[in-house]
């Protein structure tokens, strides 16, 4: 049996029948990824040891004819800016490439109670800014399905671990579309939830208002039990809301008929042609179950990208600032004093988008600034939110593209930083909405996947996970291992 | 030319909540180093705040008590710098939208009760930084974070204070008030409260403000007097020669007794703020408004005015109540029984039973001197019955036992000799013995009457009534 | 809007090598120019509401990190403390 290759539900199915350990699981997807990790690159902090001991106590368990949960003996894998007790936390920065942290983030503790088994830690583009993976300080991560191809970023290292089979599900951050894409690229399912949905508490913060830690897959069930896992209101992160959520993804399922479907026009003329022709496709299998068609408009996609990078920037530049040398994490070697260490311990331990990030974040809130950009960015705000709640008063869910081509080639856009942010344009308004969003695979394009981004109210996602499961009982599966070739 | 000095004051209090303001440490001084510390005062990376709701309730009674709007629905900002005692980097703080606005205090500037009405600007909530440690015989500096995260409350004043007098009523009412309130220690020497002070300078009748040097590190209250002296002579030095002021902030050195700058007004840092975004919108509900306001006391500067006006109290003696207030509680229940006089209640109260208490570490609450007791011994001394004398005796005796005044003064028998005949004998047999006083006494030493009156108490082992002897004594010296 | 790329890195505690100076600066302004093409907004309103307000967290203590916890981390630790270059007492 190639175990690794199964989702989390059948995973969950054999052990609970004794068919197989989740010993056994462990070391199949371990082997897995001693194959194929030289040429994908998608572990930065791979825990095998961890990994079996904790297999081993789920094991126990079900030998004592304990009731497990659906993730127990699962292995996932988490985003290197997730904060895991005891194992290094580095968010792919050269300013914590040691960084160990003595907490556990939420959603850890969490899957800890679930009995998930930990893979390891992901790769993923510095403080996640990026869109391709290749602003990691330590290494690139390679598509699984064209090794030429970036996995997206900046979630890309969690995106091409589940492609690849190197993990069953895991955990990416998504602040401007950083599940989406890559889960796009990477031919995968991702889930970007409402914001306040899941705890952000140890989520090394990007930008605070957009930041959303959230799962990917390759089947929605898997996502959806790993959704409803880390989910929920948390004391410890007053951004949280209550939320009434079902335990377990069992029952997800949607009725097409009368589905309204709101197509906006915004987003379709930012797309290539084969990926606008590939939803469309989607979206006639639909119509014909009954679903219907909606021409909607959201006119502020277009400045989507600006307001994002005031927002997420200014938070940003602040957000790192704690990166200084004195408490944890790298600190310049040889400095004159207090000033000439902080100036040296920062430029030499962050990578030159973070660089670009917070200079532009500390340019927009400085004194004199602060309206014409940072003000103004926040009224946008509730322009496209307004816009967004006018939609959905005339659809149910909103149908686009998760992004404008398929994944591009390593290199390609790494020196023009305008263009790397243009493939996130889709995914964008998204985050200023804090609206839930799932990127969905739909097909291939000059054999790399295309994506579909679903986008739901806000708390939706049980109407987003119930649409996506629908599809895929349509489709008859939406996700397969790539074979890495 | 004459100047006058104007002065605006910044008041940093540490409140003395249980927990920190974004976390759940505790929130004490004195601990080991860096061991009140957890990820997320520490600023680890993906740690968020949670507000700590006691801060809230602490800072809106503080607004009540200082006569400010409450800005029940607020929210909370980060102010960003540089600096290693601030691990985020950022301090999470008010900005735009303090919790409290547009008060005031009426501090009291003379003994007469007079009063000066001190605008207050705003009270906001944030946190504290850290602590750092400095040594001659080490090269860097070490951090102590266990400080990070204690609550304060920034008061601010408008610049309506004209003397460094002015100036310290303000902050001892402020001060007066954080203790009534029980939300601050006030301990200068732990730097519970700090203060940043603003001077500037002006002709006198000019209505218009001279240019403002605010100076830092101003630890006590006495050092602020010395500051604001300091910096309002060398204004005005400046201006006496021609010069002109820059707006500055300087540094105080109270040990040198100057102030240094330490940047001026180009160098002034550019913070940043913006509205923190892992925090949501401040409220509270108008209910508990209403439930925070029910329980302000009456304030210290309130109560020190109506004990001098109710009961006639010198300011001597209402300013040392309304500074205990458990103490101003008592004496107002022995008054209200009536029995004895305001001012002999003061005097007793604020005398012998305070030195009793101190000299045992005791407060009123430890003793068993009900109110009712204590008039009892006063009503006996008030109407004769037993000498100051024997009451000083009998309140040593009564103060920590269930004993009565009376109890004690039948078990001592000391119940004061008011029979003439009796003390009349006293007095001859006095006279008599002391022939070469009585001669002073009659050649102008009026003074020895003191020594008679004192002999005839002993002869009478304390029970004679001194007024009624000291009567006799005069008669027969004057006769 | 002109950046002064200098002034910026200075206040961000970064230093920018000279030679890299130039391309920082273009970067930097098309990344301006770009978040520049945001339209003017009608005026609105961004005070704080009250159904955004949040729950406040009870004055209860929670156990702190013991000190070789706190400070693991730290590239230089002495006497209990975290130890940076001599700051002005």
């Amino acid at each position: 049996m190639e175990l690794f290759k199964m989702t989390g539900g059948e995973l969950h199915r054999l052990m609970k029948e004794k068919k197989v350990s989740a010993a056994e699981v462990a070391e199949d997807v371990y082997a897995r990824i001693s194959k194929v990790e030289n040429g994908i690159g998608a572990y930065i902090t791979p825990t095998p040891e961890e990994a079996i001991k904790a297999a081993e106590a789920v094991d126990k368990k079900i030998a004592s004819g304990e009731e497990i949960h659906p993730l127990a003996g699962i292995p996932i894998g988490i985003k290197d800016n997730i904060c895991t007790k005891d194992i290094k936390t580095t968010c792919a920065s050269r300013m914590l490439e040691n960084f160990v942290p003595p907490y556990d983030a939420t959603v850890i503790t969490k899957l800890k109670a679930a009995d998930f088994v930990m893979t390891g830690k992901l790769n993923m583009d510095e403080f996640a800014m990026g869109s391709s993976c290749e602003n990691s300080a330590f290494h690139i991560t390679h598509n699984p399905h064209g090794l030429d191809k970036v996995p997206g970023g900046s979630s890309g290292g969690s995106a091409a671990a589940v492609a690849a089979g190197e993990a069953v599900m895991s955990l990416g951050s998504d602040t401007g579309g950083s599940i989406r894409e890559p889960a796009a690229y990477c031919g995968i399912i991702g889930l970007k939830p409402t914001y306040g949905a899941v705890s952000r508490y140890g989520l090394v913060a990007f930008a605070s208002s957009l930041d959303q830690i959230g799962p990917m897959g390759r089947s929605v069930e898997d996502v959806a039990n790993l959704f409803y896992t880390i989910s929920g209101q948390d004391p410890y992160d007053a951004t949280t809301m209550p939320t009434r959520y079902p335990k377990t993804a069992e029952g997800l399922g949607y009725d097409f008929s009368g589905l309204r479907i709101g197509m906006p026009r915004e987003f379709y003329k930012h797309a290539d042609v084969a990926v606008g022709a590939s939803i469309w496709q989607v979206i006639r299998t639909l119509e014909a179950r009954g679903a219907k068609v909606v021409d909607i408009s959201l006119p502020s996609t277009d400045y989507g990208l600006s307001a994002y990078y005031i927002i997420s920037s200014a938070e940003a530049s602040s957000n790192l600032s704690r990166f200084d040398g004195v408490k944890y994490g790298f600190r310049a070697e040889n400095y004159n004093d207090l000033n000439d260490m902080y100036e040296k311990t920062r430029s030499e331990g962050f990578g030159d988008e973070v660089k670009r990030r917070i200079m532009l974040g500390t340019f927009v809130l400085s004194s004199g600034y602060y309206d014409a950009y940072y003000k103004k960015a926040k009224l946008f705000q509730q322009k496209v939110r307004a816009e967004y709640d006018e939609a959905f008063k005339m659809c149910d869910v909103i149908v686009t593209p998760t992004a404008p081509t398929a994944a591009f080639k390593i290199g390609e856009n790494v020196h023009d930083p305008l263009k790397m942010y243009a493939s996130d344009v889709c995914t964008i308004t998204v985050n200023i909405a804090g609206l839930p969003a799932l990127s969905l695979p739909i097909g291939m394009d000059h054999e790399m996947p295309v994506g579909m981004q679903l986008i739901g109210p806000h708390f939706s996602e049980e109407k987003l996970l119930g649409i996506a499961k629908e599809f895929e009982t349509m489709r008859g599966g939406l996700c397969q291992v790539a074979s890495v070739v | 030319m004459k100047y006058e000095i104007v002065v605006g004051l910044e008041v940093h209090a540490e409140l003395n909540t249980k927990t920190k303001i974004y976390c759940g440490c505790k929130n004490s001084f004195g601990s080991m180093v860096n061991s009140n510390c957890c990820p997320i005062c520490t600023g680890m990376p993906g740690t968020l705040p949670t507000l700590n709701k006691s801060v809230v309730d602490y800072a809106v009674r503080m607004g009540y008590a200082l006569h400010c709007s409450i800005n029940n629905i607020c929210k909370m900002d980060r102010k960003n710098y540089f600096y290693p005692d601030l691990p985020k980097a950022y301090q999470i703080s008010q900005f735009d939208i303090p919790l409290c606005e547009n008060g005031y205090i009426d501090a009291i500037v003379d003994e007469e009760g007079h009063t000066k009405r001190i605008g207050v600007t705003r009270i906001h909530i944030e946190e504290d930084a850290g602590k750092l440690i400095h040594s001659d015989d080490f090269a860097g500096s070490l951090v102590d974070f266990n400080r990070c995260g204690v609550p304060l409350i920034e008061i601010v004043s408008e610049p309506d204070m004209r003397s460094s007098a002015e100036a310290k009523a303000y902050l001892d009412t402020i001060k007066a008030t954080l203790q009534y309130l029980g939300i601050s220690d006030c301990k200068m020497q732990e730097g519970s409260i700090r203060c940043d002070v603003n001077v500037s300078v002006r002709p006198e009748g000019s209505t218009e403000f001279g240019t403002r040097v605010e100076m830092k590190n101003v630890n006590s209250f006495s050092a602020t007097v010395r500051a604001i002296e300091y910096e309002a002579a060398r204004q005005i030095e400046i201006l006496e020669n021609g010069g002109e002021i820059h707006q500055e902030t300087r540094r105080w050195d109270d040990i040198a007794g100057k102030n240094i700058l330490l940047r001026s007004k180009e160098d002034a840092q550019d913070y940043r703020y913006f509205p923190e975004p892992d925090l949501k919108t401040v409220y509270v509900e108008e209910s508990r408004l209403a439930e925070l306001k029910a329980s302000i006391p009456e304030l210290p500067n309130d109560k020190l005015l109506r004990l001098m006006k109710q009961y006639k109290l010198p300011y001597f003696d209402a300013n040392l109540m309304a500074e205990n207030p458990d103490k101003a509680d008592y004496f107002e229940a022995v008054a209200a029984l009536g029995s004895c006089q305001p001012k002999n209640i003061s005097n007793w109260l604020l005398g012998d039973i305070t030195r009793i208490i101190n000299e045992k570490n005791l407060t009123l609450a430890d003793t068993s001197l009900s109110a009712e007791k204590l008039a009892e011994m006063l009503a006996m001394i008030e109407k004769g019955e037993i000498s100051t004398t024997a009451g000083k005796t009998v309140l040593e005796e009564i103060i920590f036992s269930d004993k009565t005044a009376a109890d004690v003064v039948e078990e001592k028998g000391l119940r004061q000799m008011n029979d003439t005949a009796a003390l009349e004998q006293v007095v001859r047999d006095i006279l008599a013995a002391n022939p070469k006083v009585v001669e002073d006494y009659r050649g102008g030493k009026t003074n020895a009457l003191g020594f008679l009156v004192g002999q005839c108490m002993r002869a009478s082992k304390g029970k004679g009534n001194p007024n009624i002897m000291r009567e006799m004594l005069e008669k027969a010296l004057n006769g | 809007m002109e950046i002064d790329i200098k002034k910026i890195a200075k206040l961000s505690r970064l230093a920018i090598e000279p030679e890299r100076e130039e391309k920082f600066q273009k970067d930097m302004q098309n990344i301006i120019d770009m978040v520049e093409q945001l339209p003017e907004m009608e005026a609105g309103d961004l005070s704080p509401k009250v159904e955004d307000a949040m729950a406040l967290r009870e004055d209860v203590v929670e156990p702190s990190l013991p000190r070789e916890e706190v400070l693991k981390n730290a590239p230089q630790v002495a006497a209990g403390c975290v130890v940076v270059p001599k700051t002005v007492g």
